[in-house]
């Protein structure tokens, strides 16, 4: 699996104004990029009403699990799975190797404008992870403080 | 890979829980989702995609955020994989992206069979996903250790850790929480220490 790029403020700006365009002309509710691992990595729109961290589990799994039965039935890749619901439904469409564009939106909004405006959005965001990913591809993180001489006050049991 | 998101100022990390079927996986997150200390807000809901009968049939899910560390906030998720053998396409999904894992093995000794598949089972689906077993950290925990019918702790590294490098190991009874932390620390700990010494995972 290649590595996903390093995003600093402005991919995380730039993604996010391109998941604010697909709101807007879509009419959809949340949209959100994630990872195909299950991690969440923005979003924009309603976050209050819905539990977005389960949500990119969940449907990152649901999507690969869709992979899965694609190459069963001889094709290379279902590149977007939709489910609809009676309140809400949610589209999720492939973006890159590594990450998925999950939108979600009432169940009275067009899933063919959703669809339509996704298409277009996810080789947006595609082009911006690729530039992410040739900026700075050896950066990290400095964990150093960390005291690893006493691993308990990462998870306490309650007493 | 663990996620470091420098804009969101958040470290992400998967820990994969792992075994055979009914050897208590989803035991160990029902109890760190009832026993860990947390803030408040700081511990997510726990999902389990499960039969009628309460067996894993996708995966169980259980974010918590841990800690700052530098400003960054340590957000860990938990999942387990459906131990049953048929399942074994979705355990392949469920390790994508896997940071460290929790190999958790029945005790008894009429299960040391499916502990050994089961482990064998582990080191191929990570192959599968281009993954080597010893590039990812990972703790064995020989559960169920209050029943009586249970192998040595001896007989059970010979069989489960029996490398050139042993992983810490524990003894436990998951449903009465007793070796759930020990393993969850140990493997925090051990993923930290390779996120230090080796640099930094995967960023977004």
């Amino acid at each position: 699996m290649a590595a996903l790029p390093q995003l600093i403020e402005e991919d995380i700006e730039r993604l996010g104004g391109e998941l604010r365009e697909l709101l807007e002309k879509s009419d959809a509710t949340t949209a959100l990029i994630i990872d195909k691992g299950g991690f969440l990595i923005t979003s924009q729109g309603d976050a209050r009403q819905f539990d977005l961290t389960t949500i990119a589990a969940l449907a990152s799994g649901a999507y690969m699990a869709n992979q899965t039965i694609a190459n069963l039935v001889h094709e290379t890749s279902f590149n977007s799975i939709y489910q609809q619901g009676e309140k809400f439904s949610m589209f999720v469409m492939g973006v890159d190797e590594n990450c998925l564009l999950v939108a979600i939106f009432k169940a009275q909004v067009s899933v063919g404008a959703v669809k339509y405006f996704a298409g277009p959005a996810v080789k947006r965001i595609a082009v911006q992870l690729q530039i992410a990913q040739e900026r700075d591809p050896g950066a990290r993180l400095d964990l150093s403080e960390l005291n690893l001489a006493d691993p308990s006050e990462v998870f306490k049991r309650k007493t | 890979m663990a996620i470091i998101n420098q804009a969101t100022k958040e470290l992400q990390v998967k820990v994969v829980y792992y075994g055979p079927a009914m050897g208590g996986k989803t035991t160990n997150l029902v109890q760190v989702h009832d026993h860990v200390q947390t803030a408040a807000g700081n511990k997510g809901k726990l999902v389990s995609l499960a039969t009628s009968s309460d067996r894993t049939l996708f995966f169980d899910f259980l974010p918590i955020e841990a800690m700052s560390i530098k400003g960054f906030k340590t957000k860990f998720q938990l999942y387990t994989v459906p131990g049953q053998v048929i399942y074994n396409t979705t355990r392949q999904l469920v390790l994508r992206g896997v940071d460290g894992i929790v190999f958790v093995a029945d005790s008894q000794y009429e299960k040391m069979a499916e502990n050994v598949e089961s482990f064998a089972n582990l080191e191929d689906n990570l192959k599968m996903l281009k993954l080597n077993l010893a590039d990812i950290p990972y703790v064995l925990q020989y559960n169920k250790r209050d029943l009586p019918n249970i192998a040595p702790v001896e007989y059970m590294e010979f069989l489960l850790n029996n490398r050139d490098l042993q992983v810490p190991s524990f003894s436990s009874a998951a449903h009465k929480c007793e070796g759930v932390f020990e393993a969850l620390n140990m493997i925090t700990r051990m993923l930290l220490n390779k996120f230090i010494s080796q640099g930094t995972p995967q960023y977004a």
